[in-house]
């Protein structure tokens, strides 16, 4: 066969023999972590959540999960937001809108 | 088999005879593959590795709110919700646990106390020491506190308090490297002591955990609370997931976002292929039916070409996506998307993807990819050879 046809097979087969050795490899390392669950369990028992600890810089973000909403700025004056949210998609302001009429109206009638 | 093979020996070399746009065609595309996957990849992962433990997480936490920020919990609080009893609740138990800032780190530790009702860690959870004793002063930290402290096994340690009476404390264990996700930043000691180190009075609590004997009952037994105690926030277990859900897939979205030059590469390159033939391919193509070749060879070439590129681009994309997350750490991804801190655990995260979610990922890419390759070519394959050579 043709150099160049067994080097183009090979670069076709490629793909599919990467995608299968990569669920391999994440095969084997969610089994092995599988074993850890009782351990972890274990130790999250002691501990007030099960958030994870990859952001000790303030409380909201090291367990975000129990920290008052809303309280982002409350450990620091003038700070940034340091997870800034809803810049992506907008509030739905056709609808606050139309609740503020409504609550207008009834008010009204009342 | 032998006319395709002849044909994809022959889109090789055509592949060959034009390098530098072969190579930067599959180039671009492996890098941008790369980073959108790494992204995918490593968002999947933190939010598995946060929902993990799920089940260890009590059914509801009550916290007092005063002007909208947490408070601490009064032992009132917890007489009003012991009597009468509430159906369905098992177990109240008031937590002590807070924050300590150390400025020796620049940075905030989880003091918690560890409930003597827990059976004692055996040498799975503890790597390095035992577990620690109640009454005798001691501590279990995670395993990158200590190694950031400096602190070995038999240490005595005086932590920064709001109170002098807190007692120097004694390490005698260190949590397993298993565990470093959740306890990275974590110093575990008994309740006494964390309440000396966090300044918490004897009756009072950082928050209560409601263990439930039917957890379905969650809702009506929070409704039943928030009556009793107006003015409180109830967490409930299930809305765990969510808190992950969108905590990772806003940082992700953001990540994606800042990417978009890379995406905008992507496209540039789509467009390339779909822009049309070059001269010097159109005169190719020409030749090629000249010699006998049919429309459906010419075809069948273009298409094979557009495949071996997507597919070396694809291929080497996901491997350095995969790699670049999961053996190399996410170096200068992982901050953006999973936070940072002082005390930062190293551990590696463990991939969710599967062989499904791979290959669908291949497809997105590779399809368009050799779709767009085909519309050009199809149009060259279909002009006449002697005006092509032409010009």
């Amino acid at each position: 066969m043709n150099a160049r046809a067994i080097f183009g097979a090979a670069v076709l087969v490629l793909l599919p023999t990467t995608l299968l050795l990569l669920a391999a490899d994440a095969r084997v390392r969610r089994d092995q972590k599988q074993t850890e669950i009782p351990t972890l369990v274990a130790v999250a028992k002691r501990l007030p959540s099960t958030d994870l600890a990859l952001s000790g810089g303030a409380r909201w973000l090291r367990t975000p999960s129990l920290e008052e909403p809303g309280a982002a700025f409350s450990d620091g004056p003038a700070l940034p937001d340091p997870d800034p949210a809803g810049g992506a998609v907008s509030p739905p302001r056709a609808v606050w809108t139309e609740e503020a009429r409504n609550g207008q109206t009834t008010g009204e009638a009342k | 088999m032998k006319r395709t093979l002849s044909l994809l020996a022959y889109a090789v070399g055509a592949l060959m005879r034009r390098p530098g746009k072969s190579f930067a065609l599959a180039a671009g595309l492996a890098l941008a593959v790369a980073l959108v996957s790494a992204v995918l990849f490593l968002t999947d992962a933190l939010r598995a590795d946060a929902d993990r433990a799920r089940d260890a997480v009590p059914d509801l936490v009550v916290e007092r709110i005063v002007a909208g920020r947490i408070a601490t919990m009064r032992a009132t609080d917890l007489e009003t919700l012991k009597i009468p009893p509430i159906l369905s609740v098992s177990e109240i138990r008031p937590r002590a646990w807070g924050y300590l800032f150390v400025p020796a780190l620049q940075g905030n530790v989880t003091v918690v106390s560890s409930p003597m009702s827990e059976p004692e860690l055996d040498s799975r959870a503890i790597d390095d020491g035992r577990d620690l004793k109640p009454g005798a002063h001691e501590m279990v930290m995670g395993r990158t506190l200590a190694h950031a402290l400096g602190v070995v096994i038999g240490d005595q340690l005086q932590l920064p308090s709001p109170r002098l009476a807190a007692p120097p404390l004694k390490l005698v264990g260190t949590f397993s490297s298993k565990v470093d996700l959740i306890a990275a930043d974590v110093i575990a000691c008994d309740e006494s002591d964390a309440r000396a180190l966090l300044g918490l009075p004897t009756d009072e609590a950082t928050d209560l955990a409601i263990t439930l004997s039917n957890p379905d009952e969650a809702r009506i037994v929070s409704q039943t609370i928030a009556s009793r105690l107006p003015g409180t926030r109830i967490v409930e277990k299930d809305l765990l997931s969510r808190v992950y859900a969108l905590a990772y897939g806003r940082r992700s979205g953001i990540m994606l976002a800042a990417s978009i030059p890379a995406l905008i590469a992507l496209l540039l390159l789509a467009w390339d292929r779909a822009s049309g033939l070059g001269p010097e391919e159109k005169k190719e193509i020409a030749i090629l039916k000249a010699v006998g070749f049919a429309t459906a060879d010419v075809l069948t070439t273009k298409m094979l070409e557009a495949l071996v590129v997507a597919c070396a681009g694809t291929a080497i994309g996901l491997l350095l996506g995969y790699s670049w997350v999961f053996w190399f750490g996410a170096a200068g991804l992982r901050p953006a998307i999973a936070g940072w801190s002082a005390i930062y655990p190293d551990q590696a995260l463990t991939p969710m993807v599967d062989a499904t979610q791979l290959f669908a990922i291949a497809f997105g890419v590779v399809a368009p990819f050799v779709a767009l390759s085909i519309i050009p070519a199809w149009r060259a394959a279909t002009l006449d050879p002697m005006e092509a050579m032409r010009g």
